[in-house]
């Protein structure tokens, strides 16, 4: 049960935070935005208020950048952003990805030639 | 039942509160700010009246215990009392998240360095054992050669000897 549960913290750690910049690589988001989208994906996000933690530490790195928006209804919302670094980096992740991905396919046998 | 609502809403922030002691207080602050704007929102969003909505909403959120951790886990701080008494310059993630009791880990790694000092010592004894030998065994094939080719003066005579020898009995 442990075992279960620490692969998947195991995985999320390292690839959860490039899926956040992807949300907001093309357009900003509010946080219930971002946090709802992760949280439909069972192996991605244990708890939405789990996400929030997350996308403090993004922004404090320069990655992602926020602002609160006065909400024409409603309580004001605070809107992500992609900085340059966060953008590079996002591109970094994605090339290291790819090949990264097709090591551990060819060693477990989970590619498609396997 | 509004206020029943901003109870339980109340409530639930305060748990995660409770639980984000050691964590800098600025960012205890935003994340209780952006919890309390997100139950605002979608409870303005989806236009959510009862109670069993809005617990629904905290549901997804995660329990204090999950938020608290994460938190921790980002700000690399540990979250509990007794596990801030240790240094904290101790890598957050080194030790899974799930294994809160820190002394037993520390004396675990405490036996592994007496055993890697041990190891260590035992492969430099080695090392040093090895050297002699090599030295020892260097001396030992260094005279060889010498011996090689100091004998060379008997060794004909000796070849003479046993020319001079069976040729006798050949001839005889």
């Amino acid at each position: 049960m442990g075992d279960v549960s620490q692969l998947a913290t195991g995985l999320r750690r390292g690839t959860l935070e490039f899926c956040v910049l992807a949300m907001v690589e093309y357009e900003d988001r509010y946080g219930n935005e971002i946090v709802r989208r992760l949280g439909d994906e069972p192996n991605l996000a244990a708890g939405e208020g789990t996400i929030y933690p997350l996308l403090s530490r993004l922004r404090r790195s320069g990655w992602l950048e926020s602002k609160w928006v006065e909400s024409p209804s409603g309580p004001p919302r605070r809107y992500y952003g992609l900085t340059m670094a966060g953008r590079s980096a996002l591109e970094h992740f994605r090339t290291e990805w790819v090949s990264f991905r097709q090591t551990v396919d060819r060693l477990v046998g989970t590619g498609e030639a396997a | 039942m509004k206020t029943n609502n901003t109870d339980v809403v109340a409530e639930y922030l305060r748990e995660v509160d409770q639980r984000l002691a050691g964590l800098p207080v600025l960012q205890r602050r935003e994340l209780l700010a952006d919890l309390a704007a997100h139950i605002a929102t979608e409870r303005d969003e989806r236009n959510l009246a009862s109670e069993g909505e809005v617990i629904e909403v905290l549901e997804r959120l995660g329990t204090p215990e999950a938020i608290a951790a994460a938190a921790h886990e980002e700000a690399g701080t540990r979250p509990r009392r007794p596990e801030t008494f240790y240094p904290p310059q101790q890598p957050a993630g080194f030790y899974p998240p799930s294994a809160p009791p820190v002394p037993p880990a520390r004396a675990r790694s405490a036996n592994w360095t007496l055993i890697a000092l041990l190891a260590g010592g035992a492969i430099v004894v080695l090392f040093v054992l090895c050297g002699f030998l090599a030295l020892a065994g260097g001396r030992d094939s260094a005279p060889e050669p010498a011996e090689m080719n100091a004998p060379p003066p008997p060794t004909p005579s000796a070849t003479a000897e046993s020319r001079d020898v069976p040729a006798p009995t050949v001839t005889g």
